[in-house]
């Protein structure tokens, strides 16, 4: 799955799909953000997202999660089911149960409605930022190891015990960010800045929720350990040898 | 255990103690009395036996019999004394006694202890004197024997202590029994009531209370109610101001986009500023329509005093409804007639039909016709009005529910103009006028939405 979005980032890599059902608001973003030079779709509800997502090529999905008939919540578990192209979601300021929740399904990270054009298009392009790299290296055989965990930074692909992990776009940032310094703690805050590509914001538990789904995917240590162990007001480091 | 119990417990161990000790006193007093008066005379039951024995021999048998029969013996000596007070086996009797004891005779029918009988020219009395032991049961007498073996009166009567201080505790336990019958499900009301105050409505009384049935457990069946009715309306309450707080974050999201934009491009400045206005319109409508709602919904109604001709009521309203159907290719119709004349506050009443009217229009498809129906019921002084459409209708399930605020149809198509106020508005504006507002499918195709609004006479 990985490795498809790989391929074809090159060509999406300014391709937004935005999922609103507020039709004069989208197309005021679209407008804001096409002059930004970002190339930007639009889909009115859940289902025309979803077929949206299956049918092009997006570097970065908006969602708003607050919308009628095939709400957001159920629009981002159907679309995490079939792609893991990286979703940012918008919801109510103040709303922390629907940013828990939606980390929880798979989406990368939310931005607060309403928010200023200038603040989405920011965090729009850190998250693409993210995922060109990779597309620029396409091919390379670099790859980082630490005990059975392998992986391929440049093609966004890890292995675990020799077997795939599906992680999204912000669970890789995150892992790789451990795995370079394996052995240390890594705070919150620069995990923040570096992984999701914004400052940590105060009750900000996007973080923990994201890890939590990593060491999920990782399993744990042949000691019944987890891979990731947390500093208590440190941060989170990855467990080396 | 609360005061309330104490309280309890402390009156109703009064009252018993009070009782015990009155009807203790009061028995003691009348065997005082008759012990008084009888005194030195055995009135237990087998003493009155061996009087009759007694008198039954000299009766039949004589003196001499009788004398005999005394001299066999028993625990019961009955004693005979003639007018004289002298017996006859010429044993020693106190005077007194029998003095007594034919007062006793005189003043009413003797005791069933003591007979008279009248045999060989002498009338005998025949009485069993009082001996130690042979208390009545109730009565502790200490009696004092005297040298000769003749009883003497009892010099002291005591007061029943024993009974009464098992009757005193009895009493203890029935009245903090009875107590914490009253007082725990008070204290159970109470905490109820605690725990509403701090907030958890989701207390059942009726399951703590269990299956007592009075008025206690009745007022924890009210109590269940009131939670569960205050639950609800928080519930809604909560739901309202989701919803608010949704609907006004829209605008404003447009209105950051908006000016997001004119940052980005400032020569867009005349396009942005409509755009700007608009939302700012928009907010300001929403707002208003809140203040009505929440007018309704507290009861301020302003003055119900004004009154109108309905028809020219519904001709403004019609009017601009056809001007604004027309525009999307569709055609208002009115059938039916009606002159009436209405009392109330007639800009809610017009806000209240004109929102039905143009909900109507909205949902109706494009080249259909909206009609209104108008019919007048002298019989409960009111007047009918009925606005159907073609449109989409509401599922049956939720024909109810599109009065309540901020409602959308999930069968709704595209995104509305609108916030789903304006039925809810019509609905208690109507409810207002004591009128009253349903909806329907009709049979074809579309809603329709009927009105009964009363009229004067």
């Amino acid at each position: 799955m990985i490795s498809l979005v790989i391929t074809e980032a090159a060509e999406a890599k300014l391709k937004v799909l935005l999922i609103d059902d507020d039709v004069e608001l989208v197309e005021m973003l679209k407008e804001y953000l096409e002059r930004e030079g970002i190339t930007v779709t639009v889909a009115h509800d859940g289902e025309q997202g979803l077929s949206a997502v299956m049918s092009g090529d997006y570097g970065i999905v908006v969602l708003d999660v607050m919308m009628p008939r095939l709400n957001g919540m159920e629009t981002l578990r159907r679309i995490r089911m079939k792609s893991p192209v990286p979703i940012l979601m918008l919801t109510a300021r103040g709303d922390d149960t629907d940013r828990i929740i939606g980390l929880e399904l798979g989406a990368d990270d939310y931005v607060a409605k309403p928010c200023s054009p200038r603040e989405l298009t920011a965090r729009i392009r850190a998250i693409l930022r993210r995922t060109q790299v990779a597309s620029l290296h396409g091919g390379s055989s670099q790859y980082l190891e630490v005990g059975e965990l392998r992986m391929w930074p440049l093609q966004r692909r890890a292995e675990c015990h020799g077997v795939a992990l599906q992680l999204t776009s912000t669970e890789f940032n995150l892992l790789e960010i451990l795995v370079r310094h394996a052995g240390q703690s890594v705070s919150k805050k620069s995990l923040s800045e570096r992984g999701l590509g914004r400052p940590l914001a105060r009750f900000d538990r996007s973080i923990d929720v994201h890890m939590s789904k990593i060491r999920n995917k990782l399993g744990t240590l042949a000691d019944g350990r987890s891979y990731i162990y947390t500093d208590y007001r440190q941060g989170y480091r990855f467990i080396k040898g | 255990m609360g005061r309330l119990f104490w309280k309890f417990f402390i009156f109703i161990w009064l009252a018993q103690l009070t009782t015990i000790w009155g009807v203790g006193s009061a028995i003691w007093l009348i065997r005082h009395n008759e012990s008084r008066n009888l005194s030195g005379v055995d009135t237990s039951r087998p003493a009155s036996y061996f009087v009759e024995a007694a008198a039954s021999t000299l009766q039949y048998g004589g003196a001499a019999a009788l004398k005999n029969l005394i001299k066999t013996g028993s625990r019961h000596p009955v004693y005979v004394v003639d007018e004289e007070g002298h017996d006859i086996l010429d044993r020693p009797v106190d005077g007194a006694t029998v003095e007594t004891m034919l007062l006793a005779i005189k003043n009413g029918p003797p005791p069933q202890t003591i007979r008279q009988v009248s045999a060989s020219g002498h009338t005998y009395t025949l009485f069993v004197p009082e001996t130690t032991g042979s208390s009545n049961g109730f009565f502790l007498n200490r009696f004092g024997s005297n040298a000769s073996g003749f009883p003497q009166r009892p010099q002291v009567h005591l007061f029943p202590v024993v009974p009464v201080v098992t009757a005193t505790l009895a009493s203890l336990i029935f009245a903090s029994l009875l107590a914490w019958y009253f007082s725990k499900p008070i204290r159970n009301l109470r905490s109820a009531f605690e725990s509403a105050a701090a907030g958890n409505l989701n207390v059942s009384l009726i399951s703590i209370m269990g299956k007592r049935r009075d008025d206690l457990a009745d007022l924890g069946r009210d109590f269940d109610h009131m939670a569960g009715k205050l639950r609800g309306l928080i519930e809604s309450q909560r739901r309202l101001l989701h919803d608010i707080s949704h609907e006004l974050r829209s605008p404003l999201a447009r209105l950051q986009a908006a000016i997001g934009l004119l940052r980005q491009h400032p020569g867009n400045l005349e396009s942005s500023m409509e755009r700007i206005e608009r939302e700012c319109v928009r907010m300001d409508r929403l707002v208003g329509e809140l203040l009505t709602l929440s007018k309704l919904e507290a009861g301020v109604t302003g003055s119900m005093q004004q009154t109108a001709n309905f028809s020219e009521l519904l001709e403004d309203i019609v009017t601009d409804a056809r001007f604004e159907a027309k525009a999307q290719g569709k055609a208002v119709e009115v059938t039916g007639r009606c002159h009436a004349a209405i009392q109330g506050n007639i800009e809610l009443l017009h806000h209240a039909i004109e929102n039905v009217v143009r909900n109507a229009v909205k949902y109706a498809p494009i080249n259909s016709s909206i009609i209104i129906e108008l019919w007048e019921d002298p019989g409960i002084c009111a007047l009918g009005i009925a606005i159907l459409d073609e449109g989409p209708g509401v599922p049956e399930t939720e024909l109810d529910l599109i009065f309540e605020p901020f409602y959308r149809g999930s069968s709704t198509e595209m995104r509305t103009d609108g916030y789903g106020l304006g039925l809810a508005i019509a609905y208690r504006a109507i409810k207002a006028h004591g009128g009253s507002i349903r909806a329907i499918n009709r049979k074809t195709r579309g809603l329709r939405i009927e009105m009964l609004i009363p009229t004067l006479p």
